[in-house]
């Protein structure tokens, strides 16, 4: 089964050569969809895809948002015939082992849908707020409950990544796939996954950081 | 007894509401908006029900009960055209949005096309 894992990108050159080559190392098939960086991402991700003779990137020419990359990946992955498509984050924050540890279900036909729990108690307590909020308000108005709404790391199979329609182009994208999965009744399971928390990936994630933070950008969110 | 506008306000409030939910249910409507506007409207219902309680506000700028009609029509209609404008610019980002999908998707399609032909002049040379 042909496993694409989809990158998306945004200013991210710190991290994502290390991100790419740990895919590369493991022969793991991958699409980065730059989402308009205004770094090196684009130049990086090209020079590392030359010089391997693997992977592809997608350029967004203008930042539309987490929810709107991730489209774009899928979307590519599904062109490139790929049996199933993982979700990956560029800022390091998750194990690459775990990207075959959520694939299983999926390989053996258990599930369509796979999403990788955090440990919410090895969370730093910042995170875990706005963690919780997310999940209730996935709650709320998806009508299900899950242990991590704002998970980065999904694996798909073809027939949910095909089915699955996202409209969400910011950070509400995580929740609004779960509210899909529900709508289509498609089967999901939940695998626990490593997180690795450094302070490049402390600063990364606008949802998944603290509460404040949200409020935040709510507020600018209303403004703008 | 209801008066007639306190039931029309009421009617309008509570359908927008729940369009403005249904929205965000689909990821048209980002979480600040939705709480946003359900607050609005809320305010709004609130006194259709208890027009007593601007009074308070009549009392302190002195403004008679004659044109609280207007007012409330106007503020009414603004706030639908502000609304409208919303949902305008949303489905601008959306179309943005697409184009800029499209756009990278194509020029991932030409690459792949230019590197084929690379390689099949390269054959040719040999």
């Amino acid at each position: 089964m042909k496993i694409s894992v989809v990158v998306p990108a945004y200013n991210e050159e710190k991290t994502i050569v290390k991100v790419l080559n740990d895919l590369i190392k493991r022969e793991f098939e991958f699409v980065v969809v730059d989402d308009g960086s205004k770094d090196a991402t684009n130049k990086i991700v090209n020079n590392i895809i030359k010089k391997y003779n693997k992977g592809y990137i997608y350029k967004h020419l203008l930042n539309r948002g987490l929810g709107a990359a991730l489209k774009t990946g899928i979307e590519a992955s599904l062109m490139k015939d790929a049996d199933i498509i993982v979700t990956f984050d560029a800022d390091r924050q998750h194990d690459p082992n775990d990207i075959l540890k959520v694939s299983k279900p999926i390989i053996n036909r258990e599930a369509d849908v796979t999403i990788g729990i955090r440990d919410f108690n090895e969370m730093p307590s910042s995170k875990k707020f706005g963690n919780r909020i997310m999940n209730l308000i996935t709650l709320i108005f998806y009508g299900i409950n899950v242990n991590d709404s704002q998970s980065g790391l999904r694996a798909f199979n073809r027939k949910a990544a095909e089915t699955i329609i996202i409209n969400a182009r910011d950070y509400g994208v995580s929740s609004e796939i779960i509210g899909e999965i529900k709508r289509h009744h498609l089967k999901l399971t939940e695998i626990p996954i490593k997180t690795i928390y450094t302070d490049y990936s402390m600063t990364k994630g606008t949802n998944t950081g603290e509460g404040l933070k949200i409020l935040v950008k709510l507020i600018i969110n209303i403004l703008k | 007894m209801m008066e007639l506008y306190q039931i029309i306000s009421i009617f309008i409030g509570t359908i927008t509401i729940i369009m403005c939910i249904l929205r965000f249910r689909d990821g048209q409507m980002s979480l600040g908006m939705l709480l946003l506007w359900i607050l609005i409207w809320f305010v709004i219902i609130f006194i259709s029900i208890f027009p007593n309680t601007t009074n308070y506000f009549a009392l302190y700028t002195g403004i008679g009960r004659g044109l609280d009609f207007a007012l409330i029509l106007g503020i009414l209609l603004s706030f639908y055209l502000i609304f409208k404008m919303y949902t305008k610019i949303e489905i601008i980002e959306e179309e943005l949005t697409e184009l800029v999908r499209e756009l990278a998707i194509q020029q991932n399609n030409i690459k792949k096309d230019n590197k084929k032909d690379k390689d099949i002049s390269k054959k040719n040379i040999k």
